[in-house]
């Protein structure tokens, strides 16, 4: 039986009806994993040790007919930048191979608290800086629809794991579009939620302000039974949202798309568009539009200033937050002692990658003293310019549907040598960021060489019912998530 | 030429909550084994965030109120960025724009020094520098690191060393009133960094201010007065010999050399330096209600200026009795309860001396003498009354009573009764004293003699004659009847 192409409630019921053993689940997609992911290289480290240990415990369960958790038996792949107590996390930096933490991150704590099973930490660029992969400090993740192309980043290796089946859902983050442009280039499912909703504690931080985990899958319906998990309060991340969180699974498809008023806003269809993506999302609506949505047209007129205001303050956080990566209380360490500037400049000359280092001085540059208020306090002036305008034209239309990436998958390599131009591919993922609204982004198709497109549903804070609603009916009349490549 | 001194202090103050600033670690770190008492959080591991200890915030509020400062209802956190190993996370979380209270005042010597302001922010941990085999360690304790620290700012108001030791024991006193600190300058819970220049007008009516010295390092109180007087001095010679005046790069950081009493030449020419400070995004903005601000303001005690005055105007005490009863907070209200088992107003202001002198001299001659505090319950005020009653009917003498309350205190019995069983209750009875100067004045030919000679030697015929009744007898009497018997 394939596993792998079962949904998260479907595995839960073969547990229960004991047609299955959660370790023999494990051993098959072991046995994926070690088959395919060689091609894609979605994984830094495969975990079975720990996915088999898990399994048992499963097993063990059952057999002494104990409740199992809600997600018994599924397996997920995690992004290596959420800590996973005592398995090493790289966040696919140099800087800090060798890691092993001894704590976990709290979503991953709850998956695990609910028997999900981890089969492996994904590659992504370092510290989630990048938007291909291709700036990770060990390799690139090749896209499974087309080897020779990018999965899309930062979260690259989830989505190509999740998108060739080697788990049921995977674990990504989102500050400027990683989850959403990985998901469409891959032709997978992805959740950004509101800032705030899941935790951030227990991941590496890129820009605390902007960064939402959340999570990948091929249906709609898998991501919701899992963000029901994950989602709520954690009196260890005081930016954690205290709103009581819906059931979402029960909620799927409780918005009436007839009368749904859906806003297309035209600055996100501007001659920049790849004119295949372009067509494939206004398809999107119109198939939406088919079940009685009213598409209208809006506009997000500082959507322009959206990259220039994410390219200010990201750097400004991150160049703060990777200061602690210093070699002195983990992380890769070098043997010169002679004093402790040369230290530091060994340390994170050597081991951080081009990306990291770049980003370090962009946000050192905008945060130094006669910079700072014409680069950081205006981009902060602008960026809340940028969420009144979403909430503006959210009190206006029920929904925002936009495009994802510009284009679909790019050839590996194709963009190393213009970071400006890989900057540019996050121009309609960013805005969502600099708001903090959240967006699912879902499969709608396909180019001509067989590459996924996708598109976004953009909710007001806290909607994700609502988005994850129509995203989950608008899968119920399409079949784009249940396409698969062939490995 | 006239020179005026001007002194600005910043005050470091560890406050003594059970938790750390940002996480739940206990706060004790003075003989402590070495990082023990860390977890994710301040140790700076990846991932981990912050979390506001809202008690420290309120603390920092309360000692604000103390010292004058206005709360602001809104304030936040920012980072201050620098690098230093036992900074763990490469920033220091602090308060720049809107520290939570601002614009105090407090009075010294009759002289108002303003505050600047007092904010909240964190400790570092500990750098321990040792050879060992003939190498140079660096040994980091990051017990210390997260512990809550309050930073006053004084305006430069200070002219003297004197009146900057004066400050700092205000301070002191202040925040051991409120309870929120030891503030122990030897143990490094409250810190001194004064900054110091001169103003100087020249014969020919040119001002010219010298340049700013931060001095650095001074862990006693007595070094705070040792090192400002040095500097000030050393300013003047320089003055004297360059006539360089300050400018705003020629500011320089100088240490204490304690052994030596000289200050040293640390860091030169230093601007501002740059530490980029910005809002931490980790942390949401701090609210405090105007109610919740009213309910800190009514927790605030009592405070030594008021209690002084109080002790002046209404209990009648000298100046020095007032401000020595007030030097600390639980010494004054243990004499305070004492002072209402007086329940009638007549002779109050004689019960207050009385028991104000019992207070500073005989119970905490036995104080310091133990080495112990004052403990309240081992003070019964109606003893204190039913002294004070006893030596006003000339029943027992001032000297027995200073005698009996200090083993009254030790034993918990009525010192009436130790009067009593001691034979010391004194004796008024002119005939009783009468027999006993006759005997004195039969065995002591000699000084009856020195006595006709010279009146005044009558001092050693009434010592005598207090020795034969051990002590009981009332000395006025005494002396009365031995001048009669000897007329």
């Amino acid at each position: 039986m394939d596993y792998s192409t079962l949904s998260i409630p479907q595995i839960h019921q073969l547990l229960l009806d004991k047609k299955a053993t959660a370790t023999e689940i494990t051993k098959f997609f072991l046995d994926k994993v070690k088959l395919i992911d060689p091609k894609i290289k979605a994984f830094i480290t495969i975990t079975e040790k720990e996915a088999l240990e898990k399994a048992a415990e499963i097993d063990k369960k059952i057999a002494n007919n104990q409740t199992i958790g809600k997600l018994a038996g599924s397996i997920m792949a995690v992004k290596d930048i959420f800590l996973t107590k005592d398995i090493e996390t790289t966040a696919s930096s140099q800087v800090l191979k060798g890691y092993i933490p001894q704590y976990s991150s709290t979503v991953y704590q709850k998956l695990l608290d609910q028997d999900a099973i981890i089969i492996g930490k994904t590659n992504t660029d370092p510290f989630a800086f990048g938007g291909s992969t291709e700036n990770s400090g060990f390799f690139t993740t090749k896209n499974p629809w087309n080897l020779d192309m990018i999965p899309g980043g930062s979260s690259g290796g989830s989505a190509a794991a999740t998108a060739a089946n080697l788990c049921h859902f995977a674990l990504g983050t989102d500050t400027g579009g990683s989850i959403r442009q990985p998901a469409s280039l891959c032709g997978v499912s992805g959740l950004k939620p509101t800032y705030g909703l899941n935790s951030r504690f227990g991941i590496t931080a890129m820009a605390s302000s902007f960064d939402c985990p959340g999570v990948f899958a091929r249906s709609v319906d898998d991501i919701a039974t899992v963000t029901q998990i994950t989602a709520g309060h954690d009196k260890n991340d005081a930016t954690s949202t205290h709103q009581t969180i819906p059931d979402y699974s029960s909620l799927l498809d409780s918005v009436n798309l007839k009368g749904l008023k859906i806003g297309l806003p035209k600055e996100y269809f501007t001659q920049a568009i790849n004119p295949e993506v372009k067509a494939k999302v206004l398809e999107a609506a119109k198939v939406l539009e088919s079940k009685g949505a009213i598409l209208k047209e809006v506009s997000l007129p500082s959507t322009n200033l959206g990259l220039a205001v994410y390219y200010i303050l990201v750097p400004s956080e991150i160049s703060a937050n990777m200061s602690r990566y210093e070699g002195i209380r983990f992380g890769q360490t070098v043997p010169d002692g002679s004093n402790i500037i040369s230290y530091y400049m060994n340390i994170r000359g050597q081991f951080m990658e081009p990306e990291v280092k770049r980003r370090i001085i962009i946000g050192t540059y905008a945060l130094s003293s006669g910079y700072y208020d014409a680069y950081y306090t205006k981009a902060a002036k602008v960026r809340t310019l940028i969420k009144q305008e979403f909430e503006s034209v959210l009190a206006d239309v029920d929904v925002i549907l936009a495009p994802v990436s510009p284009t679909p998958a790019w050839k590996i390599g194709e963009k190393c040598s213009n970071p400006l131009e890989m900057y540019l591919a996050d121009a309609y993922t960013v805005c969502i960021n600099v708001a903090g609204v959240p967006s699912l982004a879902l499969p709608c198709g396909f180019s001509n060489n067989n590459l996924p497109i996708g598109f976004q549903l953009i909710g007001n804070f806290f909607e994700e019912s609502k988005i994850m609603s129509i995203g989950h009916q608008y899968q119920k009349i399409t079949d784009y998530h249940l396409q698969q490549p062939k490995l | 030429m006239k020179v005026t001194p001007i002194i600005g202090l910043e005050v470091h103050v560890e406050l003594c909550t059970q938790s750390k600033m940002f996480c739940s670690c206990s706060t004790t770190h003075f003989h402590v084994e070495a990082n023990t008492h860390t977890c994710p959080v301040c140790l700076g591991l990846p991932g981990a965030l912050p979390v506001p200890n809202r008690t420290a915030c309120e603390w920092c509020i309360k000692l604000g109120i103390a010292l004058g400062c206005t709360p602001n209802l809104t304030s936040f956190f920012e980072r201050k960025n620098y690098f230093y190993p036992d900074l763990a996370k490469g920033y220091q979380l602090t308060q720049f724009e809107k520290p939570f209270v601002v614009n105090g005042k407090i009075v010294i010597d009759g002289q108002e020094i303003r505050i600047n302001r007092a904010h909240m922010e964190e400790d570092t941990g500990k750098s321990i520098h040792l050879t060992t085999g003939g190498q140079d360690l660096t040994l980091i304790d990051y017990n210390r690191c997260g512990v809550p620290l309050v930073e006053i700012v004084s305006e430069p108001d200070i002219t003297s060393a004197q009146m900057a030791k004066n400050y700092l024991l205000k301070i002191q006193q202040i925040i051991r009133y409120l309870g929120i600190s030891d503030a122990d300058i030897e143990k490094g819970s409250m810190r001194c960094e004064p900054t110091i220049n001169l103003k100087i007008e020249t014969d020919d009516g040119q001002v010219i201010y010298t340049p700013l010295a931060e001095i650095k390092n001074v862990a006693s109180l007595t070094g705070v007065q040792t090192a400002i007087d040095f500097e000030l001095n050393r300013q003047l010679e320089e003055f004297k010999q360059t006539g360089e005046g300050k400018s705003k790069t020629n500011k320089t950081t100088r240490g204490w050399d304690a052994d030596k009493n000289q200050t040293f030449l640390q860091r030169e020419k230093e601007g501002s330096s740059d530490y980029r400070y910005f809002p931490e995004p980790d942390i949401p903005y701090i609210n405090f209600t105007q109610a919740e601000i009213d309910a800190i303001k009514v927790s605030v005690p009592e405070l030594p200026d008021q209690k002084v005055a109080k002790y002046q105007d209404v209990l009648g005490l000298s100046d020095y009795d007032a401000a020595s009863i007030a030097q600390d907070f639980s010494f004054a209200n243990v004499y305070e309860s004492v002072l209402k088992s007086h329940l009638s107003d007549s002779n109050l202001k004689d019960f207050t001396k009385f028991t104000a002198n019992l207070f500073l001299g005989a119970i905490k001659t036995h104080l310091n003498e133990s080495g112990k505090d004052l403990d309240q319950s081992k003070i019964n005020p109606q003893f204190f009354f039913d002294l004070f009653t006893a030596v006003s009917n000339s029943e027992i003498s001032a000297t027995v009573a200073k005698q009996v309350i200090t083993e009254s205190y030790q034993t918990g019995v009525n010192p009436i009764e130790i009067a009593k069983s001691k034979g010391l209750i004194q004796v008024s009875d002119s005939g009783e004293i009468e027999k006993i100067a006759k005997e004195v004045i039969e065995s002591n030919p000699k000084a009856v003699e020195d006595y006709k000679k010279n009146p005044m030697s009558i001092g050693f015929l009434i010592g005598q004659l207090m020795k034969a009744s051990n002590g009981s007898a009332n000395p006025k009497m005494a002396k009365e009847i031995l001048e009669k018997l000897l007329k």
